[in-house]
């Protein structure tokens, strides 16, 4: 079997640049879209209204608590497994000077330490003197095809990597253009992102003559998530949802 | 995974793979035109709002003396090594 070669240009929990060498752009493009669509994440699907006298309807309460991301751990739930959450948050009283309160998806309290808000700071809604908002949610695993606020990435693509070959000087009344470049291009076996030089290859070779080319089969993956889980288990997970469904497929021929 | 053969000779199969879309069947597509014995392999599929066959449809033609059946099992057994050396490939670097 062939060997893949993979390389990371940036990396954080949430967010990620990495180098993949001898991948197929069939492969590339599926393990994106898996990424996308078939890693599921827990999200609020259905809510019970104990008191809401905010400003806002209970079914624009109910998307943007929906669309708060909540942590998925691996191998723990099945499609459809249900966990419950609650939020409980009142308005200033009449004698306090401020004027509003702010329930913040940090107010969502969870019946499962492992469920919970990727964030504490996404505001829900403003409340004032005299409003209430008390709900109780459930949230379920399902995938990023059956709702948008199941998907674990947000921003997930890739791009060719690029090798830049300085092949003569300018010549001397050459025009003097910027040469917009993005990505991550390959020198002399350094990876540099185009960002680091303002995405522009004028700045790092002044009046150069240069050829770019894409480098065959491999691909530059950026990767962010919702917090759902980190971009390691994101791609872990997609890259696994495609084996298993090729082992599926294999053992439904055997029959 | 639900499985209906369409038509099926020695040396070509045609198959419906039943919740399947393009992110499994292209990469099984591009497993298999990288297969040996396979002389064609394509797969078809029609938009969720055609409302008629909307489950992809694989068609594979190999060589003389390739059986079809055996070589989708190939192709299947390939995209399972090429996740399992992806997955090694990334957890080393991660």
């Amino acid at each position: 079997m062939q060997d893949y070669e993979v390389e990371f240009v940036e990396r954080g929990d949430r967010e990620a640049r990495f180098l993949v060498r001898g991948i197929t752009p069939a492969f590339a493009n599926g393990i994106r879209r898996a990424m996308i669509a078939d890693v599921p994440t827990f999200s609020i699907d259905q809510l019970r209204v104990v008191e809401n006298s905010s400003v806002m309807f209970d079914e624009q309460i109910g998307l943007r608590l929906g669309l708060v991301p909540l942590t998925t751990p691996e191998g723990e739930f099945e499609i459809g497994d249900e966990v419950t959450l609650a939020l409980d948050v009142e308005g200033p009283s009449r004698e306090e000077t401020t004027e509003t309160v702010t329930a913040y998806s940090g107010d969502i309290v969870s019946s499962d330490e492992l469920v919970r808000p990727a964030d504490d700071n996404i505001p829900i809604i403003d409340l004032k003197a005299g409003q209430r908002l008390e709900v109780e949610a459930d949230a379920v695993l399902d995938h990023g095809r059956e709702h948008a606020k199941h998907q674990g990435g947000v921003a997930v693509g890739y791009r060719h990597l690029q090798q830049v070959e300085v092949v003569g000087d300018k010549g001397e009344f050459a025009d003097d253009e910027p040469h917009i470049l993005r990505g991550v291009i390959e020198d002399d076996g350094e990876l540099i992102a185009t960002d680091e030089f303002d995405n522009d290859l004028t700045e790092r070779y002044p009046d150069k003559e240069l050829a770019v080319e894409d480098v065959p089969n491999a691909f530059v993956f950026h990767v962010e998530t919702d917090g759902s889980m980190t971009v390691e288990d994101l791609v872990v997970r997609a890259v696994d949802s495609l084996r298993d469904r090729a082992d599926e497929l294999r053992e439904s021929v055997q029959l | 995974m639900e499985l209906r053969v369409i038509e099926k000779e020695p040396t070509m199969i045609s198959i419906e793979i039943a919740g399947e879309d393009h992110t499994f069947m292209n990469v099984l597509k591009g497993a298999l035109l990288e297969s040996e014995g396979i002389t064609a392999a394509t797969y078809d599929v029609n938009p969720e709002q055609s409302g008629g066959q909307t489950d992809p449809v694989l068609t594979i033609k190999t060589e003389e003396g390739v059986d079809a059946l055996d070589a989708l099992e190939d192709g299947a057994q390939r995209v399972v090594d090429k996740s399992d050396s992806f997955r090694e490939a990334f957890e080393a670097a991660a």
